[in-house]
């Protein structure tokens, strides 16, 4: 069956002219709008599988438009297509959720590949999501047991999106890439006490080494991840940002929008909970 | 750490708190501190990398955080921090930090990137580390008596 497509632009001849080269390719254009009202209601009655947005509109400008309709359908798959591509125009399409673009004037081959990408399923993502806690734990298990000789016990893996109590102090790491994510190291205030003696190999002086401890083992492992997660995928390019540390006792964590895979490894040390998780959908530049 | 590096930041806090619906933004304090600074309540953790890395903190008191996320879902009363609220607060810090990439894009320092945020909520006093030595803390006061903290850690 052949794709369904709403087009959102307000030049009537934008609108025929896309139209026409959607129906040649082989796609349904079932709905046409030229403002964020019809294309909210064309969008509600047609239920499209893409929408094709256009960018510079006089009331409401195409990434308003985006943002009500995804705030309608989580799950809307939207192109821009605009002559305007700058860095700015990138950003703010990759943060609204928006999956593809093409420039104008529209390349009927360009359109069609990014329609059938954004259509496709994200096998990359699912792949990335699949290894990525296996992998978070092997960089841990090599680090750890470099630094101490001594070997980690893992617990099953599990995912929970909700807030969750931390263990005392926790390391927030962000990573960057085709894919961005976070990776959270967190463990109790004895356990990292204990790992900062035994690599100092005298007892820290004070709270502050323990902590700069822990950013440094998070650092190491965030980076050895990304790294072993960029040698099974180049297209990743995954980079990671400097850990944020957070010491508390009753501190919660949350990453909203982010499915967080976690692990609780243990040694003789004390527990250390690690959690990784990357948010949905890549964009499609063409 | 040059402060004026904090600009883009600060343009880009009152330009979404207005687009939001905000008609009070008032820059009511600025001070220099090192990588380490209590906070208490809701602190809203997003990293920076590119020419310019490091982090942006959003902090705010529950309270104050409730009436904020209200705010965001168009006034919707908002009676506990519940998982949507925090949402609502990560779309805010998404948006500011976003809209301050966009600022030093047009200041010529282009490139950057984001993470997504982490919230962390803590009811007793509790600390933070950023990985950089300094932190700008720059204090705001808005509509309904909100106050927010900004803590801004790029070099």
């Amino acid at each position: 069956m052949a794709a369904k497509i709403m087009i959102v632009d307000d030049s009537p001849f934008s609108r025929t002219l896309l139209g026409d080269m959607l129906r040649e390719i082989g796609y349904e254009v079932v709905g046409e709008a030229d403002c964020l009202e019809a294309a909210l209601a064309t969008y509600r009655e047609k239920k499209p599988d893409i929408v094709t947005m256009d960018i510079a509109m006089p009331h409401d400008d195409g990434f308003e438009i985006s943002k009500c309709l995804l705030h309608d359908d989580p799950n809307a798959k939207i192109i821009l297509s605009s002559s305007i591509k700058d860095d700015d125009t990138v950003l703010e399409a990759k943060r609204l959720g928006i999956c593809g673009y093409v420039q104008k004037p529209v390349d009927p081959k360009a359109l069609q590949h990014v329609i059938e990408k954004v259509l496709a399923p994200d096998n990359l993502y699912a792949d990335l999501s699949a290894k990525c806690i296996d992998i978070l734990k092997e960089a841990l298990s090599q680090d750890f047991t470099r630094m101490t000789k001594k070997p980690l016990k893992f617990e099953n893996n599990f995912v929970m999106n909700t807030s969750y109590a931390s263990r005392g102090i926790t390391a927030v790491v962000g990573i960057i890439g085709q894919y961005s994510g976070t990776i959270i190291v967190d463990m109790p205030r004895d356990t990292a006490h204990k790992l900062t003696e035994l690599i100092l190999r005298h007892p820290p002086q004070g709270s502050r080494q323990t902590l700069e401890m822990v950013s440094e083992f998070t650092n190491i492992i965030a980076g050895m991840t990304c790294s072993m997660l960029n040698k099974t995928e180049t297209s990743f390019g995954f980079k990671v940002a400097p850990p944020s540390i957070f010491e508390g006792d009753f501190v919660e964590l949350v990453s909203p929008g982010i499915q967080m895979q976690h692990c609780v490894a243990s040694s003789e040390y004390g527990q250390i909970l690690v959690s990784i998780g990357f948010k949905r959908g890549a964009t499609l530049w063409m | 750490m040059d402060v004026n590096i904090i600009n883009p930041v600060l343009a880009a806090f009152k330009d979404v708190l207005s687009q939001i619906g905000f008609q009070t933004i008032e820059k009511r304090g600025l001070a220099l501190t090192g990588s380490t600074f209590p906070y208490q309540g809701i602190l809203l953790n997003i990293a920076v990398v590119g020419p310019v890395k490091g982090v942006i903190l959003i902090g705010i008191d529950e309270k104050n955080a409730e009436k904020c996320a209200s705010k965001m879902m168009m006034g919707m009363p908002v009676d506990e921090l519940n998982d949507l609220a925090k949402s609502a607060l990560s779309e805010l810090c998404n948006m500011i930090c976003a809209n301050a990439c966009t600022q030093f894009s047009q200041a010529n320092i282009k490139g950057l990137d984001i993470s997504p945020p982490t919230i962390l909520t803590s009811k007793d006093p509790a600390q933070a580390m950023v990985p950089v030595p300094e932190t700008v803390v720059v204090d705001f006061g808005c509509d309904d008596g909100i106050e927010i903290k900004l803590f801004i850690g790029l070099s």
